[in-house]
């Protein structure tokens, strides 16, 4: 069945409410869960379903995720037959649209699609953490004789968040809303379609490129077989930086890891060769997650570091996140701190932010 | 196939008997060591870091973990077009079959691999050392001496000195007496069963001595004896650095257990160096809310419930609430549950300390005790209670 599939993931994206984390990347590329970029769940989700053959749609800034995926070795996409294809995405118009499927991403690539004999195309974004098997929603798919297959979770928490949820009846999509009240059918921004019907797409509406897939499947519904497949794991929503703190925490909970790292498939990613963790005779951690190159002496608590972070004595993280390279020096205080990539906080700082609002450090800073 | 310069032979085919359970379906390079490698890691890394790309490995005991380990030889970066590594088990011909029957036998039974890309020097290495070096400082070395062999020499005790092939040499480092094991020794420069020679020599030693009925075709036994008597040039290099070859538990368990310093002697932490690994991508560790970690190494993978102090977790590792390590190595998946304890000891790959059991002894006289990859140590009130 996967061999039937090409994977189609788009990150070309962003949202400006990610301020200085999203600032000289794209939102695929966020740094997750200790060793993670949030594009990692999509791709490793299609290469456990077996899919071998996967197009990424790579955004402007697409320095550091070319630096991440390089040629596919870590998912087994630098191959013969197959791979990883790099499709260059437009330049985005205002982040706010939100526009996680621009046509014209897809039309500039035909090429990709038209030189497959692959008859399905599961396209995903790169911003929804989940860990999924697809097999069943290929299976469903295939049962309901193709067409469109779109998957979605039903959450209770989503009032006022923006995104597109699916009024849900038989099994069948009726209607597309984007605004939730109450229990809501929401889209994981991932679907299954035929491919045959994606180009006819890209030729209806080759002079309105500037829609969204998801929009013109929204325009069709009446004519189209749009199927609805729910999901019912953990789905991580980063939409701001709330949310990318909630959602780091989200990790810190045993069920939520066994779901995310341990049941359905491995979530792979860039391979580093950091030595295991060095831990000194006074450390105190607690309820966090510590990856290999990190060296610890003061105190950790719920909290995430990344590779190769380090915590000198006597400092203390609390409820932060300090990704690749962050060091803390002796005596220096954080809570409810994300700190970015290469961030060095002196001796003697204290610096806080709130649950709700957590204080952002940018990348390269010295404090 | 292009000509290299310098290919490597390396020498994985030994059991490791002395390491006991560890080695008991493993050969001893595959062995776990320090949390995320196995001991083959640290000559490839070697390898690679002095830009040697290919590398034969001779496998014989036991070689299915190793096989399955070196793969492509990609985590090594040496899945190269022209070269990389590639393993060498003992084969079959129109003659019949034979196993390896000694060092210099395994690389004999291997000339055509070597010519194939008729190298200038080939270096001969051990899989089952720990140390760091740049064998091209080695290789200048030879050069610039114009031996025809090369033997990397480091200072051992004197009271030592009767466990090593022991060497005397010039002022110049030219080797004047080379003795496996000598019961008087009379030098404390030992051999570290690294060699780098003219191919054309080795060559033809190999055949020479693959005709001496005699011979146990070791390297240090018979082939340098048998070089040094015919008056060929050969010196001793000398380095200086760590460098241990872990034959026993008690070896292997302090070798370990010296990561742990602040400045371990083996500074595989050190800021430049580079160790590679085929490491299995793992989730960051988890450390419970009622977990105290100290003065320890912890991988990818694990989870620590309880209290772990002066120890080496290995990739996936668990350590359950209420369970105590302490001084102990946890070899990759093995499991610790709720409440047991573990002290002075080597939990095996997969193995498992049952809840509430007990293994090893705080008690320094007592050796280091050991529990075989996949075995289980049940609570039972008469195992090991101090």
């Amino acid at each position: 069945m996967a061999g039937r599939i090409i994977g189609l993931i788009s990150c070309n994206y962003n949202d400006d409410s990610f301020g200085q984390l999203t600032a000289a990347r794209s939102l695929a590329s966020l740094p997750f869960g200790g060793r993670y970029r949030l594009l990692d769940f999509a791709v490793s989700n299609m290469v456990n379903a077996g899919i071998r053959t996967i197009g990424l749609v790579t955004p402007y800034f697409y320095r550091s995720i070319m630096d991440h995926v390089g040629a596919g070795k870590e998912w087994c996409l630098d191959r013969k037959h197959g791979g990883l294809f790099l499709l260059p995405g437009s330049i985005f118009g205002p982040k706010s649209e939100q526009s996680s499927f621009v046509l014209r991403d897809i039309i500039k690539n035909r090429s990709y699609l038209e030189r497959t004999r692959a008859e399905t195309v599961l396209i995903c974004g790169s911003s929804k953490i989940f860990n999924i098997d697809f097999r069943p929603m290929f299976a469903a798919h295939d049962a309901a004789g193709g067409g469109i297959t779109m998957l979605y979770k039903t959450v209770n928490d989503a009032q006022g968040q923006s995104g597109t949820y699916l009024e849900v009846s038989g099994e069948m999509v009726q209607a597309m809303t984007r605004e939730a009240a109450g229990p809501v059918n929401c889209f994981m921004d991932c679907f299954l379609i035929d491919r045959k019907l994606l180009l006819n797409f890209c030729e209806w509406y080759r002079n309105f490129s500037h829609v969204d897939l998801v929009d013109i499947i929204n325009d069709n519904l009446d004519n189209l077989q749009v199927q609805a497949f729910p999901f019912e794991g953990y789905l991580g929503q980063v939409r701001n930086i709330s949310d990318y703190m909630r959602c780091s925490q989200d990790l810190l909970n045993l069920e939520v890891r066994q779901e995310l790292f341990g049941n359905a498939g491995q979530i792979r990613t860039k391979i580093e060769d950091n030595t295991p963790a060095k831990y000194s005779g006074e450390t105190v951690v607690r309820n966090s997650l510590v990856p290999t190159g990190c060296f610890i002496e003061g105190t950790v608590e719920n909290s995430i570091l990344f590779r190769g972070a380090r915590v000198g004595k006597g400092a203390v993280v609390r409820n932060s996140v300090i990704m690749s390279r962050g060091i803390i020096q002796p005596g220096a205080l954080l809570e409810n701190v994300i700190c970015d990539k290469f961030v060095t906080i002196s001796s003697g700082n204290k610096l806080s932010g709130t649950p709700g609002k957590p204080l952002v450090i940018p990348k390269n800073s010295e404090i | 196939m292009r000509k290299k310069e310098c290919i490597a032979m390396l020498l994985a085919g030994g059991q490791g008997s002395r390491l006991g359970a560890l080695t008991s379906r493993i050969a001893k390079p595959a062995v776990a060591f320090g949390g995320k490698y196995r001991i083959i890691d640290f000559s490839l890394s070697n390898c690679v870091n002095s830009n040697i790309d290919t590398v034969g490995v001779l496998i014989q005991y036991r070689p299915l973990a190793l096989n399955a380990y070196l793969g492509t030889g990609a985590p090594w970066d040496l899945d190269e077009q022209d070269g990389g590594v590639f393993v060498l088990p003992p084969y079959a011909t129109q003659a019949g079959g034979e196993w390896y029957a000694g060092t210099a036998d395994s690389v004999l039974k291997n000339l055509d691999f070597i010519d194939n890309y008729d190298p200038e020097y080939v270096l001969i290495i051990s899989g089952d050392h720990l140390y760091t070096m740049d064998y091209n400082k080695m290789l200048e070395f030879h050069k610039q001496h114009q031996a025809e062999l090369t033997v990397s020499v480091i200072e051992v005790p004197l009271e030592e000195a009767s466990r090593f092939g022991i060497i005397t040499a010039g002022e110049d480092g030219e080797i004047q007496r080379f003795t496996e094991k000598p019961k008087n020794p009379d030098s404390t420069l030992a051999s570290m069963g690294i060699y780098i020679f003219d191919w054309p020599v080795l060559r033809s030693a190999l055949q020479e001595d693959a005709a001496n009925e005699e011979s146990e075709h070791d390297f240090g036994k018979n082939v340098i004896p048998m070089l040094l008597a015919q008056r060929r040039r050969l010196f001793a290099y000398s380095f200086s650095g760590y460098w241990r070859d872990v034959g026993t538990i008690d070896s292997y368990y302090e070798a370990n257990m010296d990561l742990l310093a602040e400045k371990p002697e083996f500074d595989i932490f050190e800021q430049g160096r580079q160790l590679y690994s085929n490491a299995n991508i793992f989730p960051p560790h988890y450390v419970g809310e009622k977990a105290v970690v100290q003065n320890s190494l912890v991988c990818n993978g694990c989870t620590v419930l309880g209290e772990v102090r002066n120890s080496i977790l290995s990739t996936e590792a668990y350590v359950g609430p209420g369970a105590k390590v302490e001084d102990a190595i946890l070899l990759p998946g093995a499991r610790v549950e709720s409440g047991a304890r573990v002290m002075r000891a080597i939990v095996g790959e997969r193995a498992v300390i049952e809840t509430n059991a007990y293994f090893g002894s705080q008690d320094k006289e007592q050796p280091i005790v050991v529990v075989g990859d996949n075995e289980h140590v049940a609570d039972d009130l008469w195992s090991g209670r101090y």
